[in-house]
């Protein structure tokens, strides 16, 4: 009696929470997605009116205020040269394949999109940017653009139920990388063992001995932001692989765009172990995926040194020109791809 | 764990079940096993402080029963004394006298010197959690050896329980051993009363948390993050949201803590009567962190000789109970001046008896104006509390009168809606606890209190992170 009891009060109780989930659907849910997650509203909207969807983050749309007349952004500028197709976009900063995979997996079958490009930027490859301070709210977005009933997804969400670390605590994970991961690379040779020595014991002098604090600290930033070796083991790899796979079984033709780095800067600042090193990682990119039947568009040396829109700092924002540049090349493959 | 995380929800349905069909007696065995993971999931290195404040006091207790004579029991006593004020002190006061630390710095330290790292982050950033509130549960079984209101417990792994479990740890109720001990290695059933008891005060509880503390929680932060930025009405509005926060925080961490225990038969002590009902500032505190006011009580105002001494030495003794509750909070100023201001009410309010007493008026509205008065006070008092420095909470309540910007706060409705509910039950429920209120109700209105609270928890709860403000004591 008592049993029949609970298994009444339990269904009535999930009952009322199925119940309440489509009236929290029509009421509240299209609110809190537009506060918390305002691009799967803009996906749902623009999905069926596209050919082809362009994953980016800050580089699609910064631009140089001073100097660019044109300010269109790399998808626009792609979208001008593609040859009868429509090319919408979704762009948030700081986003990478690990944010791009969920909402990736929003797009249904049933939509008229059936290509899609998807930024690859090598930068946010590193330890860095897997450890930024922004990941919370990043990871906190992720969530909403899971495919769950709305209520659970607040529900995760106010229980914190994905990865959401304090700065500090990053900053650990960060700081454990540069200090224990191994800098070894067949063919490279490297002076130091790990990103921590490199920076601490190279001074980065002047031809005059002297030290100049302000490249000293770009050149640093430099070494931090590229001072890494793709394996298997990195997370950002396993994102990507998993949006090859999720491609493949949804029958959706992906793209990888690997965005340009300054490497003119990272040579003269940091030497040229530096961009070996990135130059290495590119062809780790570009090998892993291309056997993976992925179309890997390789733009890293693209775009020279003066073309960065921040010259004293590590990102991938460009002018017009190599924003163009840029665009050219994907078009141009994207154009012989998709017909 | 956190009790507001998804893990929790697995864990201690999980504990529930294995607890009830392991033999009887090696349930606390299970038990003592369970606190440890509960207090090690997020910080391990952690569980090293808690088991030596544990085995120091489980030795010292026995020393001092076993003492010849009242010299060598004093001086077990002060050993166990300084031990635990040290250990407070050097992870939770420490920092206040030392240079400031860089926390990039301590994070290469604990990147590259692990143990030193540590220990650094223990004593700069991360404090250890609940360390406030074991360490004072640990003493008051010292004490009460000491004062031979008990008898010391032979076994270390039994004692370890009484510290360690896991629904009280790290947030209290700060229980004595005589209650809880006698619960801990009883023989319960699982009891359908006890497991639909422990339901709604889990519900109670998470709504108080998860709706409440942390919704107002998120405006609080805007208004003493920014104040010089709001008007004077904002700024009110923020410092009545941080009552109701630093409230419902701890109420509903009180209620989930008492909903888990009970559904292991185990009934843990009150914490809070409605505080914010109080009519004078002395009924405040009998209704406010009860387990943390009835230690001070028991341990440090009676032995001090209480009431029963010159008014000169009464004054002193509850200023310095006060003031060392403040700092028993934290690290810093702002929580003495909380301490100071509350003693300073609390004298007020006893000299002025004679000529204005309010709470006991016959007069309704005079009551009312009781508790209006007090709820000003505490309020008040928790602008210090929250705070980062005295002149900010100088600041912060000097801009309620004389605020000359016109920024306003933006309230998003459901905010009221939420809070509609916890007035309403909080009028209704008065002295009561909302367990005992609903099972004197009938089965229409029960269930209609559960799919309120149930949909405002699933509906309204807030999707922002706020840590269990008690959490950092």
């Amino acid at each position: 009696m008592k049993a029949n009891n609970i298994i009444i009060k339990i269904t009535t109780i999930a009952v009322f929470a199925v119940a309440l989930n489509y009236f929290y659907t029509f009421t509240f849910w299209r609110k809190e997605l537009k506060n918390e997650a305002p691009d799967l509203l803009k996906l749902q909207r623009i999905a069926d009116s596209c050919d082809i969807l362009y994953f980016g983050e800050s580089s699609n749309i910064s631009y140089n205020p001073l100097t660019d007349t044109i300010k269109t952004s790399i998808s626009g500028l792609i979208a001008e040269k593609l040859d009868g197709k429509i090319l919408g976009d979704i762009t948030h900063e700081a986003y990478h394949a690990g944010i791009y995979l969920p909402l990736i997996k929003r797009i249904s079958n049933k939509n008229k999109v059936k290509s899609i490009i998807v930024t690859l930027n090598l930068r946010t490859l590193g330890p860095p940017c897997v450890h930024s301070g922004l990941e919370s709210a990043l990871q906190k977005q992720a969530l909403y653009y899971r495919n769950l009933p709305p209520l659970i997804i607040h529900l995760w969400a106010a229980l914190n139920n994905y990865d959401n670390q304090t700065e500090y605590e990053r900053d650990y994970n960060l700081w454990k990388q540069w200090a224990n991961d191994k800098l070894e690379v067949k063919g490279i040779d490297f002076n130091y063992l790990t990103v921590k020595q490199w920076c601490e014991a190279e001074k980065f002098r002047l031809p005059d001995g002297t030290e100049n604090m302000e490249k000293r600290t770009l050149a640093d930033h430099y070494v931090k932001a590229y001072g890494f070796v793709l394996n298997e083991r990195n997370v950002r790899i396993n994102d990507l692989d998993n949006i090859v796979n999720h491609c493949k079984n949804k029958k959706i033709k992906l793209f990888f765009n690997l965005l340009a780095e300054n490497t003119q800067y990272a040579d003269s600042l940091a030497g040229h172990t530096l961009v070996e090193l990135m130059r290495y990682n590119r062809d780790y990119l570009m090998k892993k995926y291309n056997n993976m039947y992925v179309t890997t568009i390789d733009n890293l040396e693209k775009v020279e040194g003066k073309d960065y829109t921040d010259q004293n700092w590590t990102t991938e924002h460009y002018n017009y020109k190599g924003r163009n540049a840029i665009a050219a090349n994907v078009a141009l493959i994207v154009n012989s791809k998709v017909h | 764990m956190l009790f507001n995380s998804l893990p929790f929800f697995v864990f201690l349905p999980l504990v529930i079940l294995i607890y009830y069909l392991l033999p009887y007696k090696t349930r606390w065995i299970f038990l003592l096993f369970t606190g440890y993971i509960f207090y090690g999931y997020l910080h391990p290195q952690f569980l090293i402080l808690l088991f030596l404040s544990t085995f120091v006091d489980y030795l010292f207790a026995l020393k001092i029963y076993n003492a010849k004579g009242v010299f060598e029991k004093r001086t077990y006593l002060a050993i166990s004394l300084v031990f635990n004020i040290s250990l407070l002190f050097i992870f939770k006061y420490l920092s206040m006298f030392l240079p400031d630390a860089d926390p990039m710095l301590v994070n290469i330290k604990k990147a590259t010197e692990p143990v030193k790292g540590m220990i650094m982050d223990a004593i700069y950033f991360s404090i250890p959690i609940g360390i406030s509130f074991y360490t004072f549960q640990s003493l008051s079984y010292t004490f009460d050896v000491y004062f031979k209101k008990i008898e010391p417990q032979t076994n270390f792994a039994r004692y370890a329980t009484f510290v360690a479990y896991f629904p009280q740890l790290v947030a209290g109720p700060i229980e004595r051993y005589k209650h809880l001990s006698s619960q801990l290695f009883a023989n319960h059933k699982p009891v359908y009363a006890n497991f639909s008891k422990g339901f709604r005060l889990l519900l109670m509880g998470f709504f108080l948390k998860m709706c409440i503390a942390d919704n107002c929680g998120t405006y609080t932060n805007l208004i003493f993050e920014n104040y010089k930025n709001y008007n004077g009405i904002s700024i009110l509005t923020g410092i009545i949201f941080f009552g109701l926060q630093i409230y419902t925080d701890f109420a509903g961490y009180t209620l989930i803590a008492l909903g888990s225990s009970i559904c292991m038969g185990i009934e843990l002590m009150d914490n809070f009567r409605t505080p914010y009902l109080s009519t004078s500032i002395s009924n405040f505190w009998k209704r406010w962190h009860i387990s943390l006011t009835t230690w001070f009580k028991d341990y440090l105002y009676i032995p001090l000789g209480g009431n029963k001494v010159s008014i000169p030495r009464w004054i002193f003794n509850i200023l310095l109970v006060f003031l060392i509750s403040g700092f028993w909070h934290g690290a810093n100023y702002t929580f003495i001046i909380w301490g100071a201001i509350h003693a300073f009410a609390y004298l007020a309010e006893h000299f002025t008896k004679p000529y204005i007493n309010l709470s006991e008026s016959k007069h309704k509205i005079l009551r009312i104006a009781g508790g209006i008065k007090t709820f000003a006070i505490v309020s008040l008092a928790w602008v210090f509390f929250r705070a980062e420095t005295i002149t900010d909470a100088n600041d912060i309540i000097y801009m309620v009168f004389n605020s000359t910007t016109s920024g306003n706060l933006q309230i998003d409705f459901k905010i009221w809606i939420v809070l509609a509910v916890f007035v309403v039950f909080d009028a209704m429920l008065l002295n009561n606890r909302i367990d005992n209120f609903l099972v004197t109700k009938s089965k229409i209105f029960r269930w209609s209190i559960y799919f309120l609270l149930l949909a405002c928890i699933l509906m309204f709860s807030a999707t922002v992170k706020h840590p269990f403000v008690y959490f950092q004591f």
